[in-house]
């Protein structure tokens, strides 16, 4: 188990390392920066002087180490825009993003564990293609589109719930239905064909050769032997769902990390972008890890590599 | 089994139907709610350039002179009157009894401690450029001030409008940093808390020297997305929204619970032409060639068909609403006949083929429209372009600055919200500016001496030469001054702003 973990964070390192290099790498090939701090009308020595002042006249290698031996304390320096260490903006907006994206996995679960037993249990049923038509449209269907659709039903046409913003929980409602209805049917079709697979097992039907009352089976022992791939899905899909959470943040005003993020691109705000990336990297890499523990806490056969 | 699925759509079933009906307390009925695209990043509006920052300021902080939305005269606010001692002396008399948000009396020293903090180069705040022509300001005693100026200064009083008055207290006790964060104006409304990006909440100052406005609270909620904006309006989270898009008029007029409102606004827009030569040698260096462009071309069908009538037709550059403007300069009237005459004498009996830079619609509304309908009708009298496409405002503006655009390009111009016609020609009709493909001595000429006397008429008379000279010589392929659209909800009376500076303290309630 220490080997697996050693070598877990060693390929954690790895990742951080290599988020750090694009973050840093790619804004600098985007645009100059010095042109939008400025106003229109500021002449070329003034170009000259904010380009100094800012350290972009550094070699790139330069640079980069400046910014990575600075970057392991959380000092990802001044945001460019708003006169504010970038740690401090981009923390100060981390936990709306994080609870979006727990209330968007509660619901994704929420619609995907029952449908997908549903769909198990009852396979090549009129519910079961029911419950597979609405994954694939859910799996279709564009976040953005089904943002302002829900926006337009909920809010416009019911006025049963707020629009956009932050603050009371009816304000989660619609953007975590939005952000859960994404990763549903993912993991519904998991739940399904896990379930479904684990049903003709031999210990299923020992169970029942035992005389174990059926819900019994399915929920203590069918269930839990399908869940092990589906957490590991969910792992991997945390980094789709904070994906998503960018989407969602702006179609709902949201005031979380993802919209800051979105905004400092447009503002090329590079510090912002720099440190909000690499905090949503880590959390990712952070969540993943956590999973794969998991999992093989759950499933032996993992840790000991058989 | 049954029972995960009876609760978890039990649970799903509660959250849809318990919404209950607190979710609507924001709208309360002494609160007027205005919605913006993205969050300023101080509340020290000298220290920003946010065009947000400027309406914000108008809320909490007065200015030494404002501009009437209805007239767009600049008359008195906390200065009540203002004259000239000599040609670098302006002396500005202050309203007496205001008192700022922190209970302190408003006078002379506070109005010499803000300009001193913008003209001092290590502050570094963004608006010391709009006022580097004031060199000193003395207290001549506690309500008058004296400026002096670095030459005749015509544009002081339009820049009056463009500097908030902040508390000497504050510059000198709290510092910088606090400032920041905590606006200390004499204006209608205080603020009561910012929840960045989210909203600021602001409440009726019942000090206020002026009229009082009827909504006892403003709120300003930041809100990223068009689409999401014109939901909250028409389902009344939002009273008042810009720069609604063309094509969305229809859905929020005909939504029962809003209405738009549409404005002319301070910009111009235009295709400048490589008079000048930055691109390297062009067709549009000869006169008679820009002159059979600005003829083949229907700009006032393009106006109505292409634009929804969201555009009204300039003669030059310079905009209807800025002073200086001529209206008896008449725009060229489309005629394909003679702009094929003009291009054969200049040597062009084919036409010829010529780069064109394009760029988004992000200032300007279907641009790519108009772009290609503009082509359409160039093509027609045998000027052909070749289009390129550079979709990002600053890699754009970059481009036109460094002399690297096409011989033909879009090109607006927002006047820095100055209403005058040397906010234009200075930057965008010179020889030599980064902005400018256009070089004439004698439009030189005229912009310096517009900004050499401090006689209006003098002043009218040089840009009437002006515009007269940039309409002979076709300098650029004039096009249209823009207009902006506003959602207004139907429980308020607003009109949309022309200067682009929404004011919430004139928001009243719609009558029923």
């Amino acid at each position: 188990m220490r080997s697996y973990i050693s070598h877990q964070i060693f390929q954690l390192a790895v990742v951080v390392f290599g988020i750090s290099l694009l973050a840093f790498g790619i804004l600098h090939v985007l645009g100059d920066p010095v042109l939008l701090l400025l106003p229109q009308n500021a002449g070329k020595e003034e170009f000259e002087r904010y380009r100094r002042l800012l350290g972009l006249d550094q070699p790139i290698y330069v640079q980069y180490w400046k910014f990575v031996s600075r970057a392991v304390f959380g000092d990802f320096g001044k945001s460019w825009y708003a006169d504010t260490p970038a740690f401090q903006l981009v923390i100060e907006r981390m936990p709306p993003t994080i609870y979006l994206t727990l209330a968007g996995l509660l619901v994704a679960l929420l619609i995907s564990l029952p449908l997908g037993i549903l769909a198990a249990l009852k396979r090549h049923t009129w519910i079961d293609s029911v419950c597979t038509a609405v994954a694939v449209a859910g799996q279709a269907a564009p976040l953005f589109w089904l943002g302002i659709m829900l926006i337009i039903v909920f809010a416009v046409r019911l006025r049963m719930l707020p629009a956009s913003g932050y603050g009371t929980w009816q304000h989660f409602l619609l953007p975590s239905l939005c952000l859960g209805a994404a990763l549903a049917p993912i993991t519904m079709r998991l739940v399904r064909s896990g379930v479904i697979e684990v049903m003709n097992m031999e210990f299923i039907k020992t169970a029942r050769a035992k005389g174990v009352a059926e819900p019994m089976v399915v929920v203590k022992h069918a269930f839990r032997n399908a869940c092990i791939p589906v957490i590991t899905v969910l792992g991997l899909q945390f980094g789709q769902l904070l994906g998503g959470a960018i989407i969602t943040e702006t179609v709902f005003a949201w005031p979380g990390v993802a919209t800051l993020t979105v905004e400092s691109i447009r503002n090329q705000d590079f510090p912002v972008v720099q440190c909000a990336v690499i905090l949503l990297a880590l959390v990712i890499v952070v969540v993943n890890l956590v999973v794969d523990l998991l999992v093989a806490v759950i499933d032996p056969r993992i840790r000991t590599g058989a | 089994m049954g029972r995960v699925v009876a609760s978890g759509s039990a649970l799903l079933l509660a959250f849809a139907l318990v919404a209950p009906a607190d979710v609507w307390a924001q709208t309360k009925e002494d609160t007027v709610v205005y919605a913006i695209q993205s969050d300023m990043q101080n509340w020290d509006p000298p220290n920003s350039v946010l065009r947000e920052s400027i309406i914000m300021g108008y809320h909490v902080f007065d200015h030494l002179a404002a501009r009437d939305v209805k007239t767009g005269k600049v008359g008195p606010s906390l200065a009540v009157s203002w004259r000239n001692v000599d040609e670098t002396t302006w002396e500005v008399k202050l309203r007496q009894n205001v008192k700022f948000h922190d209970g302190s009396r408003f006078a002379a020293g506070d109005v010499k401690a803000t300009f001193d903090r913008v003209l001092n180069p290590e502050n570094k705040l963004t608006a010391r450029g709009n006022h580097t022509k004031i060199k000193s300001v003395e207290v001549v005693d506690d309500s008058t001030v004296r400026f002096k100026t670095d030459g005749p200064y015509p544009l002081f009083v339009e820049r009056m409008t463009a500097l908030v008055i902040q508390s000497e207290k504050a510059i000198k006790e709290k510092g910088h940093e606090w400032m920041q964060e905590n606006p200390v104006g004499t204006g209608p409304y205080k603020l009561v808390k910012w929840n960045k990006k989210q909203d600021h909440l602001m409440v009726r100052n019942d000090d206020y020297w002026g009229p009082k406005p009827a909504f006892k609270h403003v709120r300003v909620r930041i809100i990223p997305e068009q689409a999401t904006q014109i939901a909250e309006l028409m389902s009344g989270g939002v009273d008042v929204i810009k720069a609604v898009p063309p094509d969305q008029m229809d859905v929020i007029n005909k939504s029962g619970g809003a209405r738009t409102s549409t404005s002319p606004i301070l910009r111009t827009s235009f295709l400048q032409l490589d008079q000048a030569g930055r691109t390297g040698k062009n067709p549009f260096q000869d006169k008679r060639v820009r002159q059979a462009a600005n003829l083949a071309v229907d700009m006032d069908g393009i106006i109505k068909h292409v634009l929804n009538g969201l555009g009204d037709r300039t003669a030059t550059t310079i905009n209807p609403m800025a002073f200086g403007y001529d209206l008896s300069i008449k725009p060229y009237k489309q005629d394909a006949a003679a702009a094929k005459k003009l291009l054969a004498d200049a040597g062009y009996p084919g036409g010829f083929e010529v780069g064109f830079l394009t760029t988004a619609p992000i200032v300007e509304p279907a641009l790519p429209q108009t772009s290609e309908a503009i082509s359409a009708d160039l093509a027609k009298v045998g000027i052909r372009t070749k289009k390129r496409y550079v979709g990002e405002v600053g890699p754009y503006v970059n481009l036109v600055r460094d002399g690297k655009a096409d011989p033909m390009f879009e090109w607006s111009w927002g006047y820095y919200s100055i209403f005058d016609a040397d906010a234009i020609l200075y930057d965008v009709m010179r020889c030599g500016e980064p902005y400018s493909y256009y070089c004439n001595q004698a439009m030189d000429d005229l912009v310096i001496q517009g900004r050499s006397t401090l006689d209006q008429k003098k002043r009218a008379e040089i840009y009437t030469r002006a515009q007269r000279l940039a309409y002979d010589d076709a300098a650029y392929l004039f096009k249209w001054g823009l207009r902006g659209v506003w959602g207004i909800s139907n429980r308020i009376e607003y009109e949309a702003p022309r200067d682009e500076i929404d004011r919430m303290f004139l928001v009243t309630p719609r009558k029923k």
